[in-house]
Parts: structure tokens; sequence; C-alpha cells
């Protein structure tokens, strides 16, 4: 177990180091905070050309030029949100896997609630109609059955 | 009869669904507003694609309606696009080339400008030349600034210097029509 344990932790760290290693050969920052920040604006800017994959992953010209940028940005000691308006100005939310919320999106959040809302509604109306009704009398004659039968 | 409603409920949601995914067929993802409609150009100072000695700033698009044009030798869509620039320009518009080059990598070497310049004219000596003069975005920081997400596009700007449309891809007759027509009748108008 402990064997196995060490192998895994030994392989994620040297992808960890890889990753590091990559950026470090391009982009150089004089502090690991600024890297770090690097790291997480490349993963959650999304690449406007080919649309499935962040400005990290992709190798497409303008997700090279838009890691320059961040890079030329993040080194001017811009915070995370200024950089992500600097890119939302020029290439719209679209660029940001973060979605606004706005009458248009508030949908994404509503419905999955509504969804369970009225999903719990309507368990709680069948629950409530299939429940036969039980009275008194019911029970009394029940009992009498029971009662004649033993 | 609260039978059949509840009965129809998946069926009225299976249309809805069917409905909501057929419009998603005809929509191109890639089609969203530009984030810089109703602005003014960024501002920049670039050098003339074929006399780099010549700079131009943001102010050359005032007084005059202008299509800008995004463009490169190795675009091949751009290359289908230029004979209808041409006749745009036949018909009097205006239009100015934002030129940039794919193999100039602005953090290693960088190609030499006079081998740009060739492959430029070699272009537009085969395929006519629709442009009134290429600005060069060498690094491509105006295209950056212009939220230009490859080649072709193209920009309608106002006699102001706004940006009014933003074109992602080639323009036929279809798009002109369709897109820059109206407005840009408009605008000639004022």
């Amino acid at each position: 177990m402990r064997v196995i344990l060490s192998h895994i932790i030994f392989v994620l760290s040297l992808g960890f180091s890889v990753q590091l290693l990559a950026t470090e050969d391009k982009f150089h920052f004089d502090k690991p905070q600024k890297t770090a920040l690097f790291l997480d604006l490349t993963k959650e800017l999304r690449c406007p050309k080919c649309q499935n994959q962040n400005i990290a992953d992709s190798d497409a010209m303008i997700a090279v030029d838009l890691k320059r940028k961040v890079h030329e940005l993040v080194k001017k000691d811009f915070t995370k949100q200024q950089v992500i308006d600097f890119m939302k100005q020029r290439y719209g939310d679209f660029v940001y896997y973060q979605p606004p919320v706005n009458p248009m999106t508030i949908w994404l959040w509503l419905l999955p609630i509504l969804f369970v809302v009225a999903a719990l509604a309507s368990i709680a109306i069948s629950r409530k109609r299939q429940s036969p009704e039980i009275n008194d009398e019911q029970l009394a004659k029940a009992e009498a059955i029971l009662e004649h039968e033993e | 009869m609260k039978k059949i409603t509840i009965y129809l409920l998946p069926l009225v949601a299976f249309l809805a669904v069917l409905g909501f995914l057929y419009k998603g067929l005809f929509s191109d993802p890639r089609d969203h507003q530009s984030s810089l409609l109703e602005q003014p150009m960024p501002e920049f100072v670039l050098p003339d694609l074929m006399n780099i000695q010549q700079t131009y700033s943001q102010d050359i698009f005032l007084g005059k309606v202008t299509l800008l044009n995004v463009w490169g030798v190795w675009c091949i869509t751009c290359a289908i696009e230029l004979p209808y620039l041409n006749q745009l320009r036949e018909e009097g518009k205006h239009i100015i080339g934002l030129y940039y080059d794919q193999d100039i990598d602005p953090d290693f070497g960088i190609k030499t400008v006079e081998r740009v310049q060739q492959e430029v004219t070699d272009k537009l000596n085969q395929l006519g030349n629709p442009y009134a003069f290429n600005i060069f975005d060498v690094k491509r920081n105006l295209s950056l600034d212009l939220g230009v997400t490859g080649a072709p596009e193209t920009y309608l700007i106002d006699q102001q210097g706004k940006i009014r449309l933003h074109h992602i891809g080639d323009i036929n007759p279809r798009v002109w029509n369709k897109k820059f027509a109206p407005v840009y009748d408009l605008l000639v108008l004022q």
C-alpha cells in the first residue's frame, strides 16, 4: 500500500514539475505567486478560435498571443480581475469560462433549482394521493376480522 | 381529462427540447457579439506594410467610411475573399488591410520584412489589390485590441472612427447584402 502510494506521489510530482518547467521555459516571472496566477489565468481563459480549449492547452496562434498578453499584464502587476476585464473588453464574456449572471444566463442557475422543486412537489403530491385514507371505523372492522380468524 | 394532461407532459417536454436542439443545429458558435461595437478604434501606431518608414494611427479612419480587412497571405479563405473585395473597391468602397504574419513569433526570431513584402506583392499581383494600403500589425497587438480571432475578419468603421460592425469569416455577396449593406448605405448617407 505504502509503495503504491509513494509511486503515485512520485508520478504526480513528476507531472507537476514538468508543467512548471514548461511554463518557465517560455514565460518567466520573478515571483512564484505570479507564476501561479499566470497558470490560473491561462486555465480559465477560453481560446476564442478553438472554443473548447483554454488558452493553456491550445496551440492556436491567437491562444499563444493571449498567453503572451497575460504574461505581459501579470508582469505589470495586474490583478487577476484586471486581466480578466482586459480580455473581456476585447473578446467579450465569451473569453472567460465563468459566465456572468445576467437576465439571459440566470436560467443556468434557476432551471436546476426549479427542476428540483418541481420534482419534489410532484413526489409529494403523488405520495399524498396514493396513501389510502384510514379511519377508525375501518380499523375497528379490520381488527374484528383478525380476531374472528384467530 | 387530468390523466391526458399528465401523459401529454413528456411529449410537450420532448417537443420543447427538440425545438431547442433544432435551433442549435443552425447557430454558429463563433457568431457572438463583438464587445467593441460602437467603440472608437483602439489607439495604435503601426507602420505601412510596404513602406515601413510611414506610420499610421487611429486618426486615419476619421472622415471616411472604411472597411478594415484583417488578412494574411497564409490564409486560404482570404485568397477566396480577395476577388470580391476587389469588386467592392471598384464600387468605390474604401478598404484598408490589417496585415499580420503567422510566422512572426514575437518571442523568437523575426522573418525579414522584405520577405513578407515580397509574399504580399506576389499574392496581390496574382489576385488583384483591393487595399488603399496595408497596416502592418507587426506583433499582432492591434489585432488583440480589436478582438481578432483569426483571419479573415472585417470591421466596418464610420466617419467618426467608431466600429460599427465586426464580421468573422469571409465577405461574400450574401454576407455583404445581408449584414454590411444596410449599415454601410446608412453611414454613407450621413
